[in-house]
């Protein structure tokens, strides 16, 4: 649709508005920007608008801080902008957006993962039990 | 202390009623004055109660422009004629008010209990907690959606604390910061009090809390307490805080000290606004009987207070006779 969104984006070809995470911080302390941008454009480099942040390590209360202007995040959306996958799970676990598949997909894989660890944990100690028990 | 211009009743700036309609409609379900005017008793927001605590705060405009510390400037000095000076002490007593407005009493905020969603799924994925906040700039703080994602799976509404919390952080604010300075915690109040600095420590409590949280109940109530223990109500009198002070002994019935230190500074029509805001407040007290049958004004008025309803009768009589022997001494040289 020809809208505001679109109309910036003249200069390049075959681009898109995109909502996606541009990392800043120093070494081993990542901080996220949610940021409107041209998909062609640096991660870090020029966007459009920031939308807000996230910061992925947790504070003295144990939280991970998230800001959304939803305001402007609606506009963006309705600009027709697309979501990086982070940036769509991220919303999904926010409840702006229903949460992502793949979110629930790598809950039920980690969990069938953990259960794997625990059974073959499980049957050496019941193998390594017995023959002591055992007469 | 000369108290320059007019001490009348002044009509409720369209300003005040503006903040308080601002604060009373976000709804806080167990809001004083909604609560309290379904029954008789007045509340803190009531235009008569509001007159008579109005006219008790006083407007002394040396105090009320006491020189707040700030950068050094050199003093500015104007050449005035008697009614440039008369029109330039009204745009001060006009100014003087807007300063004087009270801040709002309200009761402690009922804790936020309340899933958006419930998601099993997500159990055991995550280690800590999401806060999101929303930062669009046209909503007002109180309408604000901020949400927590538990690691296991809840979504829900964040308690008053965290919401506080994120507030401070994103939108800061001068006088607001992020983590409460330790001034306000009960034994650091103490030292502060020693130093007669009651009304720093409210115009800093102002700043940092919301009106409805526990924390500016508190130390408002430990201040009003520490007053009333060592009766030095004129370190607030002629500021906002006066009208919370007097609701708040008023409601405690702890007055006595307060209509004493009146007297002793001949600030009758004070008291008589303080009796009859008692009797307002607790109708059924037989004072308040006595006064509404007799039609009594003025200084029998604290008389039949003091006989009835308060505790310290001795004192309050005692300074009834001073007061009443300096007017007659006055009157009669």
């Amino acid at each position: 649709a020809f809208s505001a969104g679109s109309r910036l984006l003249r200069g390049y070809r075959g681009s898109h508005v995109v909502i996606r995470f541009a990392l800043g911080g120093c070494t081993n302390r990542p901080f996220y920007r949610i940021v409107a941008a041209n998909s062609k454009r640096a991660r870090d480099g020029k966007y459009l608008e920031q939308l807000g942040c996230l910061d992925p390590l947790p504070n003295a209360y144990g939280e991970k801080v998230a800001g959304l202007n939803l305001e402007r995040l609606r506009y963006w959306l309705g600009c027709g902008a697309q979501l990086s996958r982070p940036a769509e799970k991220l919303l999904g676990l926010a409840g702006f957006l229903p949460l992502h598949p793949m979110t629930v997909t790598g809950a039920e894989r980690l969990r069938r993962r953990r259960q794997r660890e625990q059974q073959p944990e499980a049957a050496p100690a019941d193998g390594s039990a017995e023959p002591g028990t055992a007469p | 202390m000369a108290a320059l211009g007019a001490r009348g009743s002044a009509a409720l700036p369209a300003r005040l009623r503006a903040l308080w309609g601002l604060l009373a409609r976000r709804a806080l379900a167990a809001d004083a004055g909604e609560g309290r005017a379904a029954k008789p008793k007045p509340a803190f927001t009531d235009e008569a109660v509001q007159t008579l605590l109005y006219k008790m705060t006083g407007l002394d405009l040396h105090k009320v422009f006491r020189p707040v510390k700030q950068g050094l400037k050199p003093p500015n000095y104007k050449l005035m004629t008697e009614a440039q000076l008369e029109e330039a002490t009204r745009k001060a007593i006009e100014e003087a008010k807007v300063k004087l407005i009270m801040p709002p009493v309200l009761n402690e905020r009922e804790p936020i209990d309340d899933v958006l969603a419930e998601d099993k799924v997500l159990e055991g994925t995550e280690t800590a907690k999401y806060v999101f906040t929303d930062l669009s700039y046209s909503i007002p703080h109180r309408e604000r959606f901020i949400v927590v994602r538990e690691p296991n799976g809840v979504l829900r509404k964040a308690t008053w604390e965290e919401r506080d919390r994120m507030i401070r952080i994103f939108f800061p604010k001068e006088g607001r910061r992020v983590i409460p300075p330790p001034l306000f915690k009960d034994e650091n109040l103490g030292t502060v009090f020693q130093q007669d600095r009651h009304e720093d420590v409210l115009n800093m409590c102002i700043a940092q809390f919301e009106p409805d949280s526990p924390d500016y109940i508190r130390v408002h109530h430990r201040t009003y307490e520490d007053i009333e223990k060592r009766a030095k109500y004129d370190l607030l009198r002629s500021t906002r805080h006066f009208g919370g002070m007097v609701w708040y002994l008023i409601n405690r019935k702890k007055t006595d000290g307060l209509l004493i230190d009146m007297i002793n500074r001949d600030l009758l029509e004070d008291a008589t606004s303080l009796i009859t805001l008692y009797h307002m407040l607790h109708p059924e007290c037989q004072s308040a009987k006595e006064a509404k049958e007799g039609n009594l004004q003025g200084v029998d008025l604290i008389k039949v207070f003091a006989k009835t309803e308060s505790q310290r009768e001795g004192y309050i009589q005692l300074a009834l006779q001073a007061y009443e022997e300096a007017m007659a001494t006055s009157s009669a040289s």
